[in-house]
């Protein structure tokens, strides 16, 4: 996966911009002509008439443009189109009584405590959920590098489970472990003798259990691509600072960390936006309750748009989400850019 | 997919049975099943069920296929895809021929013009003559701008569920008749010791509070259609449902089971519909005798929500006719009568009830007689989108801690601005 980004983006810092672009998929498709174009050409030269030179690099990326332009970039328009109307129900039946309302959407959004509600427990979601994985998996990762044994190969495994357990599976057995009449997690609490904890059923304990069922479900695929990325680190260079004396702590820091500067970018951007639309695990665990607590962006987007079939106030709501994520992204590459200079 | 093509094998089977019976019969054949004159195309009907009553329906429709030669494909949708599979249907413009429409969704039906108004053709099919149902399913409540969409089909209501062994343990004689006896009776029983309630409210539950409300008198939609919820009725049934969690009488864990919990006698009362009966008949046989059912505790009315199902004809349909015929085997007596057997579902038709099915089991009466005084929830989707904020302005309050005054005020004014929509 990353590994070659990770090494190659030291090796060669200029090539490093392109193996990130490729990585992230929003980027992928605008940008790949750019590293394309000069090496096919150069090819093609000498046989292939100019306007065919023109054409065939656009041949290549057609049926990734015609894919993100269908179920990408469209949709975003309809519901842009979508988000300036009155559509509901009954406008779906008989679309003649649909009304274009300009913005009031947006209005009436930015003026539902209910909304800004979610933007603050998402705020909360991505505050706690983003670090602890990357933390966490970044943490995982490095302890089983340390050996290539059978042991740590099947901990890899281990690890890994979550990931590819079907998210109804999780949501039955994390309900069951948390629920507080007959839940395993507060019989074990009532065995050292710790009054019962409302896992699922207290507006704040709550939150923290569905980001832990999320964390928790999440560091596998971060795992796999953090340990990829250690793993193809050139021995040399701890060779290097084990010559210069440099110790465990010293090599972690002053070589590891920094070789692992693509990976960690690469996870943050996408754990962010993961988490930015926060959705499968307060949905199936506790469909946004008690009290509206667990409601992120995407869950309130959701009920009003298929819950309550207001899908112009959906709209709207999915259209602020993406301003967000893009406003989020965004800034973060331009980090990236003016960190690497 | 098996259930499609051994539909498609008998409804062949029955066709080319009848058939053979009219070729070589003549009229006395067709005559002694009651079928239509042979020739009229008729059918198949698609039929959209919902649940796990697929199957049974399709055993509930032979004899109409039969009696008729009518092929039904009965097509069945869980109850978490109806809104789904209802919007698809809408914006595509194909739906089946009938449909089963869960009472709570009747309004995004009838406003995304999924139904066909039968209105023209209710007097030609005596069951479904609105007299043979309860008032609370008249035409009139079901179908608020005119016309008919739909016919009653299965019925569902709200009775109070009560531990007799529990209750007298605890020096109470008879189950609680008024909203004064349950809160007081629900204080005495919370006070067993730790983990121990009196009563029940399920948080997800909306319809409770706007029973409470009708107990207490209110009117919650005003002539013109509009929602009106500040009114004194509305806060004492404000108050007695805030009240039932300050005496610390029910849970505050919003995973509660209500099964389990009426089990274990943690929370011995609580006001839940036939579906829980089963669990407990099922899941606690032992249990037998020591628990009962009655109508739910009054203030000013005793009346509880009326819940269930309808069936209506899907708009467009090429078979109306058929479809027609259809719902008015469902509506019969005797039809839905063998439908409570196989399912447990009650019947809508006041006749169904007298039926042995029914009246060998004495939690049946209960549920007749609350019936009669149960109200539908107000057909609109302006209600819908009243109705969670009330139940979630309700529960900020009880569980999340919020200031009762502001939380109305928030509520009253959400409530504005959706009649203002």
């Amino acid at each position: 996966m990353s590994n070659d980004g990770g090494a190659g983006g030291t090796e060669r810092d200029s090539t490093a911009v392109v193996g990130l672009d490729q990585r992230v998929p929003e980027f992928s498709v605008v940008t790949i002509p750019t590293p394309l174009v000069p090496s096919a050409s150069s090819r093609w030269r000498t046989s292939m008439p100019k306007a065919r030179k023109k054409v065939v690099p656009y041949a290549f990326i057609a049926p990734a443009v015609v894919l993100l332009i269908l179920f990408g970039i469209v949709p975003i328009l309809v519901a842009g189109v979508v988000s300036l109307t009155d559509l509901d129900i009954r406008g779906l039946g008989n679309p003649e009584t649909i009304q274009f309302i300009g913005l009031d959407n947006y209005d009436r959004l930015f003026n539902d405590p209910a909304f800004w509600r979610s933007i603050w427990t998402t705020a909360f979601f991505v505050g706690f959920g983003v670090p602890v994985i990357i933390v966490v998996s970044l943490g995982i990762a490095v302890a089983l590098n340390y050996s290539n044994s059978r042991f740590f190969r099947a901990l890899r495994s281990f690890y890994f489970l979550p990931a590819i357990t079907a998210i109804v599976a999780i949501a039955l057995i994390w309900g069951n472990l948390y629920n507080s009449q007959f839940g395993l997690l507060n019989h074990l609490l009532d065995m050292v003798g710790i009054a019962p904890v409302g896992w699922l059923s207290d507006p704040e304990t709550a939150r923290v259990s569905v980001a832990l069922v999320a964390i928790w479900r999440a560091t596998g695929l971060n795992i796999i691509i953090f340990l990829a990325a250690l793993q193809s680190i050139p021995q040399e260079y701890l060779e290097a600072a084990a010559l210069d004396g440099a110790g465990r702590w010293a090599t972690f820091r002053r070589i590891v960390l920094p070789m692992l500067h693509f990976a960690i970018f690469f996870v943050t951007v996408t754990t962010l936006i993961g988490w930015l639309q926060f959705f499968d695990e307060p949905y199936v665990l506790t469909g946004g309750g008690p009290v509206g607590s667990t409601t992120s962006i995407s869950l309130f987007i959701f009920k009003n748009g298929f819950g309550l079939n207001q899908f112009g106030y959906a709209s709207a709501g999915s259209i602020v989400l993406l301003a967000i994520i893009v406003t989020v992204t965004a800034v973060q590459l331009r980090l990236r850019r003016e960190d690497h200079g | 997919m098996t259930r499609l093509t051994t539909h498609a094998k008998v409804g062949a089977t029955a066709l080319v049975a009848a058939l053979t019976l009219s070729a070589c019969g003549g009229t006395t054949a067709v005559d002694a099943t009651g079928s239509p004159e042979p020739g009229t195309p008729q059918g198949p009907l698609t039929v959209w069920v919902m649940g796990d009553s697929g199957a049974n329906l399709e055993a509930a429709v032979a004899p109409f296929t039969a009696e008729t030669g009518i092929e039904v494909k009965v097509e069945a949708i869980p109850w978490d895809n109806v809104n789904d599979r209802l919007t698809t249907a809408i914006a595509s413009g194909s739906g089946p021929d009938v449909t089963q429409i869960g009472l709570s969704q009747l309004a995004s039906y009838i406003e995304g013009g999924a139904l066909e108004d039968i209105s023209g053709y209710i007097a030609d099919y005596p069951n479904l003559d609105p007299a043979n149902f309860p008032s609370a399913v008249s035409p009139d409540s079901m179908n608020p701008d005119g016309g008919v969409y739909s016919v009653p089909w299965v019925s569902d209501t709200r009775v109070l569920f009560y531990r007799s062994d529990i209750l007298a343990e605890a020096g109470i004689d008879a189950p609680p008749a008024t909203w004064d006896e349950l809160r007081s009776a629900a204080e005495t029983l919370s006070a067993r010791g730790d983990g121990q309630f009196g009563y029940y409210i399920p948080q997800w539950d909306a319809p409770l509070p706007v029973a409470y409300a009708w107990q207490a008198g209110a009117e919650l939609v005003a002539d013109d259609g509009s929602i009106v919820l500040n009114t004194p009725e509305f806060n004492e049934a404000v108050d007695h449902y805030l009240g039932l969690y300050a005496d610390g009488s029910v849970p505050t864990a919003g995973d509660f089971d209500q099964a389990i919990g009426f089990i274990s006698g943690a929370a011995p009362m609580l006001v839940s519909g036939p579906y829980l009966a089963n669990a407990i008949r099922s899941q606690a046989p032992d249990l037998e005798g020591s628990w009962g059912v009655t109508t739910v505790p009054a203030n000013a009315t005793s009346t509880s929500l009326f819940a269930g199902s309808n069936l209506g004809v899907w708009s467009g349909s090429k078979n109306v006719d058929a479809s027609m015929q259809l719902l008015n085997f469902l509506a019969d007596p005797e039809t839905q009568a063998a439908w409570y057997e196989a399912t447990g579902e009650l019947p809508t038709a006041n006749a169904a009830f007298d039926y042995a099915a029914l009246t060998s089991d004495p939690l049946v009466a209960v549920y007749a007689e609350q019936l009669q005084d149960a109200k539908l929830l107000p057909i609109s989707t302006a209600w819908d989108a009243a109705s969670s904020a009330m139940l979630e302005t309700l529960n900020s309050i009880a569980i999340g801690g919020a200031d009762k005054q502001d939380a109305l005020d928030a509520l009253y004014a959400r409530v504005d601005e959706i009649n203002a929509r």
